[in-house]
Order: structure tokens, then C-alpha cells, then sequence
């Protein structure tokens, strides 16, 4: 089920314990290994890959400024997804930019997402109804709140855990499964809405 | 129609945290079989699209690498800057502790005292008089100097 995460996350957490002293040189590296996970995250939860591609920059440069706090307790990939999902929410919190996102909600990415479904196989049936299908859970996620955004972004985009998104939203389990049931639900209802 | 699963059951089932009695109804309930695995294709189709939308070439992913390093080193003066700060604060105040505090130890103060005392003691005991009537000889003496005087003019 995490098969994704665990590729993600190349540098165990004994590994990462020495991260204060980490040198320019072998920051690199890590940059490269975790630059794609990261902005897929964004990705999920701004809808927007500018801002997506900013905050990516923005999450290792706040990353290298506190590498000496990272004390090894998680692994390096789930302390970066921390720092990237506070990013996000940080963005969201602008009133200004939730108003062009709204006013933004049925725009080219959207359909651009729903178009990137690859199923060469299916009929042509299936890919209209499976786009119309992917645009409607976008749509719903976009419309949940952060925390659930985030929560529902980390499970079902990147597989992860329910351990590991406690550790990356600083929530406890059992709050992240209140969030994700609130977040199926709501994704549910709109999606059935929509085919209503 | 009051047999099949609840929205918490599907929720559950999507969460991959359902029990035994979910997954015994699933394979005999068409319609909550159909429920759920519309749910799974929506969610599935969800994480092929995001991954899809977020799959880049490699010039892409190599600037941003590039634009995070270039950045890196103009970033690094802060938490080093910062730690000078502190260490500067640290060494003045340990600096006016320093020279703030009496160089003689109370011990040393407190042995003088008592000596000095003793001394006073001592000094008083061998005196012919004792130190309070001193001023009272003084002028005894005057007295019996001006009567002296006197006697010689007459």
C-alpha cells in the first residue's frame, strides 16, 4: 500500500540524525531525491504548479535553514512532507489567492487532469465518464478544508500511512481518521451530486 | 435494504481498515459491491491523474534543483549570524558577572573581624585606665597642672 512513500523516502531516519551538519554538497542530493514527491504534494493540494513549483523551492530552502533542528525522530521524506503541508495551508490562508482558486475551480487544470487519466484500453465511454469522474474527487478535494486536504492528498495520492500522516500534519491517528472519513465523505457526496 | 454497509463501512473499506463482516457482505451485495468499487476507481483515478499532472522532464526537475541551490548559500549567513549573537551575549554578561563579583572570599573577611576584636580586648585590659575614663585623667591632669601654676606665681 505505501510502496510509492517507501521509494520516496531514500534516506532512513538513523541517517538523517546528523542532518545539522550537513554541507551544501550533500544537500544536493537529497533535493533530488525528494524534489519530485514534494511537488507532487503541492501539486494535490494547491491545484496550481506555479505555486507548486515555489513552495517545492521554498520547502528545501526552510528545510537547509532548519536541517539543525531535524532530530532523526521521522525520516528525512516524512519531515519534508511536514514542512511542505504547512506550506501549503500557509498559501491557502491568503484570502486573495482562495478567490482566484475559487474563481479558478473549473479551469485548464482541471481538465488537463482529468484528460492525463491513462487508460489507452478503455472505451470511449469510460473515458469521458472516468475524466468527468477524476475532475469531480479535484473538484471535491479542492473544496475540503486544509487539514483534510492534506490528509486526504497524503493517503490517497502518496499512499501513505495513517502513522506517517500523524507525523507529517502533527496530528494524532486517530484525528487523521476522523479527517479522512470527513474528507471520503464530503468527496463522496460530491461526486454523486455531480452525477445526479 | 437496511443490510447494506454504511457510509462508515465503505469509508472503512476505502481505508483498507474494514473488519471481516465488510469484506463477507462485499462478496455477496452487488450494490454495495458496485458502491465500492466505484469509490476505489474515483480515488485510484484521482492519484493516476495527480501524478500524472505532476510527472515533469528532467530540465524541469534539474532547475529546480538549480534554483534551490543558487538560493542555499545566500540563505546560510541567518542561523550562523544568529549563533555569533549569541555567543558575543553570552561571553559579555559571564564578562560583567565576573567583574562584578568580591575578589575576597566572606571567610577570609569574617577572620579579620574576630582578629581585630581580640586585639581591642587586648588593648583595653592592658591599659591603667580603662578607655572610657581616658577623657576624665585628661583633664585631671590639666587640673592639677593649672593648680601647679598657680602655687609657683604666688
Amino acid at each position: 500500500m505505501v510502496q510509492n512513500g517507501q521509494a520516496a523516502m531514500m534516506i532512513p531516519a538513523q541517517e538523517g540524525v546528523g542532518l545539522g551538519m550537513i554541507a551544501l554538497d550533500d544537500f544536493t542530493p537529497l533535493v533530488e531525491a525528494h524534489q519530485r514527491r514534494i511537488y507532487r504534494v503541492l501539486l494535490g493540494m494547491t491545484r496550481d504548479p506555479d505555486a507548486a513549483q515555489n513552495l517545492t523551492q521554498e520547502c528545501f530552502l526552510k528545510a537547509y535553514q532548519k536541517r539543525g533542528t531535524f532530530r532523526g525522530e521521522a525520516s528525512v521524506g516524512v519531515w519534508l512532507l511536514k514542512i511542505a503541508v504547512n506550506l501549503a495551508r500557509d498559501h491557502r490562508r491568503s484570502r486573495l489567492r482562495e478567490f482566484w482558486d475559487r474563481l479558478a475551480s473549473s479551469s485548464a487544470e482541471v481538465e488537463e487532469l482529468g484528460r492525463s487519466l491513462p487508460d489507452p484500453q478503455a472505451s470511449p465511454e469510460r473515458v469521458i465518464l472516468g475524466r468527468e469522474e477524476v475532475s469531480g474527487v479535484w473538484a471535491a478535494v479542492q473544496k475540503l478544508p486544509a487539514q483534510q486536504r492534506a490528509v486526504f492528498v497524503l493517503r490517497f495520492v502518496e499512499e501513505m500511512s495513517l502513522e506517517e500522516i500523524a507525523e507529517a500534519t502533527s496530528l494524532k491517528v486517530g484525528t487523521v481518521k476522523t479527517h479522512l472519513f470527513r474528507a471520503v465523505h464530503a468527496v463522496r457526496r460530491q461526486c454523486k451530486r455531480g452525477n445526479v | 435494504m437496511n443490510n447494506h454497509l454504511s457510509e462508515n463501512q465503505i469509508t472503512e473499506w476505502a481505508l483498507g481498515t474494514s473488519d471481516e463482516h465488510v469484506l463477507r457482505h462485499l462478496e455477496t451485495c452487488s450494490a454495495c459491491s458496485r458502491e465500492v468499487e466505484e469509490l476505489r476507481s474515483a480515488l485510484a483515478g484521482f492519484r493516476d491523474g495527480v501524478h500524472a499532472s505532476a510527472r515533469r522532464d528532467l530540465g524541469f526537475w534539474r532547475s529546480l534543483q538549480l534554483a534551490v541551490c543558487e538560493r542555499l548559500p545566500a540563505q546560510d549567513w541567518y542561523p550562523l549570524h544568529w549563533a555569533w549573537v549569541l555567543a558575543m551575549v553570552v561571553v559579555l554578561i559571564t564578562a560583567i558577572l565576573l567583574t562584578r563579583a568580591p575578589s575576597v572570599p566572606k571567610n577570609y573577611l569574617s577572620e579579620d573581624a574576630d582578629n581585630a576584636l581580640l586585639q581591642a580586648v587586648q588593648g583595653d585590659l592592658s591599659r591603667d585606665v580603662p578607655q572610657a575614663l581616658a577623657p576624665a585623667v585628661l583633664i585631671a591632669e590639666e587640673r592639677n597642672e593649672i593648680l601647679n601654676n598657680r602655687r609657683l606665681t604666688k
